[in-house]
């Protein structure tokens, strides 16, 4: 998160090891880890799509978290989304503490939050953590979920350890603990504990189920951990191919597998991503890190299997990671660098982002992504299939935004735009569009031929706004209907 | 064509037989009706080696003066068997299909030859009337069980192009107001204005109480075309157009404020427009000497204004000439257009009393895209269906180059051969055996002819490519065959 490095990181965060060294290890007492549990509340402001000038929405929420070291407090990355003010209450005081994002990972939904002022937690027991707890062994949360003012306490047992999506970004899938403790709002954030070490943040629930909660184990709380440990959150980097299970006879001769072989097919690989001009559709991947893959494209770790994507789970940007595969019958070895794929991120909801927009002439232009996608519910197929295959056809090479234009606004000048909202911009003035800034740069060009014509994707006719009508349009229809800016393009940087 | 206009959409008027009783009529001598039963057969579009359960229906056909009945094309279309019956049972026999138009919604039968006709000699005549006019009233008939008519009378309430039956085509209707009730029959039924035909009364909104009745004009014209022994059907331009109402658009076309004109936005390849030397972007202006206003009607003699699309497909028919004026580059030019039949369409809009081609291979099941597959995927379909093949539908032009037909793989029948595909489907195909695809038959031919071995058929999602053995795939083949399944190909 670009933005939040605004903030500064001043703080010199440990390294996961050197909070092992907690100098006081004799609190191991319930009271003293009820202590570490804090309170966080945060006040947000969620941005509306439909409106992309104004303000959106205020409101807020509550959750947990702990102290993991001198002024480190873990939580979870939704609990403080969005947030515009963070506040942290110790258990033992009524006092609420301002504090600050320091880091935020939406991929793995954590964060970790500093105080302004940090005396009044001084002396406090910073909680160790442990490792990923056994099938059937018991563990407690701690927290401040609904129901009531004080702290909580709910024991369960640990269910099931599985690979699970993670719902707050919608698209991450990481390690995941169930516990059949019931997890309830409030308690996000807050620490799993056995044997009084941290085993895990409680995250999230099931809807349709009762007393099933899950919870972050500390392989991926380490990793963020570890991550941040040069004072930046690289993120979860990809592997950026997809496979296809390498079950059926037939694919098995054409791609010389020999019979009993081991391998997953290559199906594609991502245009860009870490093995794009090294690995090619047809490929046979038969190792991982010298971990032999089986034909549905998993690897055994401690007597587990698992999808060969959780090697690359521990990884970070700048790692390698050795791939041994078959390509026509003959063995290769390469050694790939793994990266973050940033582009995958357009299915990613996204957080405290403010929505980037153009107003032209009564048409609001909007750069697709999941957020606006879930905000207008496009039905039109053709959008559909661009925002399907944004990666996997390489659009964002030719186009980084697809420029979607969202809304025409009623006006004398729009009456008869009809047809148009909804549709992805491919054209103006005859230049193929390639991001919002380029959008913006083509409609308010200083020389304008006499009709600007806008060219949208499946729509018969393009559009045409008389060059001469613009300005006159732009104040009459801003005025009228509240818009008090005509674009917001983000920041300078590009999109993470 | 696409007349600019929306849908329209009706309830067919599919009533319960012998539903609500009838209110006390005083009985009415019926001239020139005849019941007309049948049994209609469509074909299941997940297995398109076979057939639904087959349907029944109940209508009513109109006795011409050549002895011949005319009926919806509704009415006839997919059918299995056709009788015709006496209002009052007494007589039965079986009929056939001289003509059908499923775009104009119009049919037209006649007895088995060498059948006894002479109970329906008996029942009369009706000659074709028209026009009408707003405001006329109509009679609208129907059966009882019985055996008694049953007269409705309405009245003409506007005149408009319509789609009644094949989606996407407009033809010239009448609205009739009238408040009918069920009863047996119901399906399709003549108006009559002064004891003569006017129309056929092609669907009912009983909540409107509005019924859409195919023009006199349309009728005429059907029979006109038919009358050599040879059924050409209704003629077409081949252009989409977009209205020109908004101003802004108007002057970047240079159109004055007077004027009216339609934005040509496509033009189909091989179509009599295509041949003119019509283009994408050109202004219609007029349409043999009728001036086309904005919003694409013009001043018809008859019935005023009228969308534009009438002088084209109601008006004449196949090789007549068609006078256009249009703009380009901001001059006027003048071309003429020799009416054609639509040219064929990469993904057909309607398979009434067609087979679906379909090949099967080692489990693997290939059909050509029609738009009723898409449609069987619900009343959602506009969103439920395969986002790849919906995007085909809307854009077919994007997927005509090297394709006469949109071939794609609907689903995966579990076989040893196809182990690891199962839950491939519904993918469009591009090449097999290094061919190019462009219908089902080059499909066919493509898989006589393995290449190192192997099958191997090229589909543009996951997993991209798709192998098959072609000794496990011909064994497998052989075993469907035992077990029920009719052929392993039906080619166009």
């Amino acid at each position: 998160m670009n933005k939040l490095l605004l903030f500064g990181s001043s703080v010199a965060l440990l390294h996961p090891l050197a909070l092992a060294q907690n100098p006081e290890e004799t609190g191991n007492r319930n009271a003293d880890i009820y202590k570490s549990v804090v309170r966080i509340e945060s006040a947000t402001q969620v941005a509306d799509y439909r409106t992309p000038w104004n303000s959106g929405r205020f409101g807020g929420g509550t959750g947990s978290g702990f102290m993991i070291g001198p002024n480190q407090f873990l939580t979870n990355a939704h609990v403080v989304s969005n947030a515009n003010r963070v506040l942290i209450t110790r258990r033992d005081s009524a006092k609420k503490h301002a504090a600050r994002v320091v880091h935020i990972a939406h991929d793995c939904d954590l964060a970790l939050l500093e105080v302004e002022d940090d005396a009044p937690f001084e002396g406090l027991h910073y909680l160790n953590f442990g490792d990923v707890p056994a099938l059937e062994s018991q563990v407690r949360v701690i927290g401040y979920p609904v129901g009531g003012d004080r702290i909580s306490v709910t024991r369960g047992v640990v269910s099931r350890i599985d690979f699970r999506p993670y719902a707050h970004s919608r698209v991450d899938s990481h390690l995941v603990v169930q516990i059949d403790a019931a997890i309830n709002p409030g308690n996000s954030g807050g620490p799993v504990l056995q044997d009084s070490k941290v085993v895990g943040v409680a995250f999230q629930g099931l809807r349709q189920a009762d007393n099933t909660g899950y919870m972050i184990p500390t392989p991926v709380i380490q990793r963020f951990l570890r991550d941040i440990g040069d004072g930046r959150y690289d993120k979860y980097v990809d592997l950026g191919i997809t496979e296809f299970a390498l079950f059926n006879p037939a694919m098995r001769k054409a791609l010389q597998v020999p019979e009993n072989g081991l391998g997953v097919m290559v199906a594609s690989v991502l245009p860009t991503g870490p093995c794009d001009g090294v690995m090619e559709p047809g490929d046979v991947l038969l190792s991982i890190d010298n971990n032999p893959v089986d034909n549905a494209g998993n690897i055994e770790v401690e007597g587990e299997k698992v999808v060969l994507h959780e090697v690359v789970e521990r990884k970070f940007a700048g790692d390698e990671v050795k791939l041994e595969f078959l390509r026509r019958g003959e063995k290769k070895d390469v050694t790939v660098t793994l990266k973050a794929f940033p582009h995958s991120r357009i299915y990613a909801v996204r957080y405290g982002d403010r929505p980037r927009f153009v107003f032209f002439a009564g048409l609001v232009f909007q750069p697709l992504d999941f957020n606006l996608y879930s905000a207008y519910g496009f039905d039109s197929p053709r959008v559909r299939k661009i925002f399907q295959n944004y990666v996997r056809d390489a659009i964002f090479k030719e186009r980084e935004d697809v420029v979607v234009l969202t809304r025409v606004e009623s006006d004398r000048l729009t009456s008869f735009i009809t047809g148009f909202n909804g549709t992805v911009v491919d054209e103006i003035n005859g230049t193929r569009v390639k991001d919002l800034r380029h959008a913006h740069e083509l409609l308010y060009a200083a020389d304008q031929p006499e009709f600007i014509t806008i060219k949208c994707n499946g729509v018969a006719r393009p559009i045409v706004i008389p060059s001469t009508e613009v300005e006159s349009a732009n104040k009459r229809i801003m005025q009228q209907n509240g818009i008090f800016r005509s674009h917001y393009l983000g920041d300078s940087q590009p999109p993470s | 064509m696409f007349p600019p206009r929306p849908l329209f959409f009706c309830l067919s008027l599919l009533l319960v037989v012998g539903g609500l009783p009838a209110p006390a009529h005083a009985a009415v001598k019926a001239k020139g009706l005849l019941r007309i039963n049948t049994t209609t057969q469509t074909y299941n579009v997940a297995q398109p080696w076979e057939l639904n359960q087959p349907q029944r229906r109940r209508g009513l056909g109109a006795i011409l003066e050549d002895g011949n009945i005319l009926t919806t094309g509704e009415m006839a279309a997919n059918s299995t068997y056709i009788e015709f019956e006496s209002a009052d049972g007494a007589h039965t026999v079986p009929a056939e299909v001289i003509a059908i138009d499923y775009e104009a919604n119009l049919a037209l039968l006649a007895p088995e030859k060498g059948a006894n006709r002479e109970w329906i000699d008996k029942l009369g005549t009706l000659g074709i009337n028209g026009p009408a006019k707003i405001d006329d009233k109509v009679n609208i008939w129907q059966l009882e069980d019985n055996g008694d008519a049953i007269r409705t009378e309405g009245t003409v309430r506007s005149v408009d192009l319509l789609s009644t039956f094949a989606s996407g085509h407009y033809f010239l209707c009448y609205e009739v107001k009238a408040s009918m009730q069920s009863a047996s029959s119901s399906y399709t039924l003549p108006v009559t204005r002064d004891g003569r035909l006017l129309g056929i009364l092609a669907s009912y909104n009983s909540k409107d109480q509005i019924s859409d009745v195919v023009a006199p004009d349309i009728l005429k014209r059907f029979l006109e075309d038919i009358r050599d022994g040879r059924h050409e059907g209704f003629p077409s331009l081949g252009i989409a157009t977009v209205l020109t109402e908004d101003p802004q658009f108007r002057k970047w076309l240079g159109l004055g404020d007077e004027q009216g004109g339609l934005y040509v936005s496509r033009v189909l390849p091989e179509s009599g427009a295509d041949e003119s030397g019509l283009k994408k972007g050109d202004v219609l202006l007029t349409v043999n000497g009728h001036a086309i206003d904005r919003r694409g009607y013009y001043e018809d003699p008859t019935y005023g204004r009228l969308v534009w699309s009438h002088l084209v497909r109601g008006s004449g028919q196949v090789g007549d000439k068609l006078a256009l004026l249009i703009m380009r580059d901001g001059k006027e030019q003048q071309l003429e257009a020799v009416l054609q039949r639509p040219p064929d369409h990469l993904i057909p809009s309607h398979m009434y009393d067609k087979a679906p081609p379909y090949l099967i291979k080692g489990g693997l099941v290939f059909q050509e895209l029609n738009r009723p597959y898409l449609e069987a995927f619900g009343k959602e379909w506009r969103s439920r269906a395969p986002l790849d093949l919906l995007d085909a539908l809307n854009n077919p032009e994007d997927y005509e180059e090297g394709r006469k037909r949109l071939v794609f793989l609907s689903r995966v029948i579990r076989t040893p051969a196809t182990i690891g595909y199962d839950q491939v489907n519904n993918l469009i195909v591009t090449e097999a055996n290094g061919q190019k695809v462009t219908d089902m038959k080059s499909l066919a031919a493509a898989l006589t002819n393995p290449k190192n071995g192997l099958h191997s058929i090229r589909i543009d999602d996951i997993p991209y490519v798709i192998y098959l053995d072609p000794e496990a795939s011909d064994l497998v083949d052989k075993a469907l065959l035992k077990r029920g399944l009719p052929a392993l190909q039906r080619l166009p």
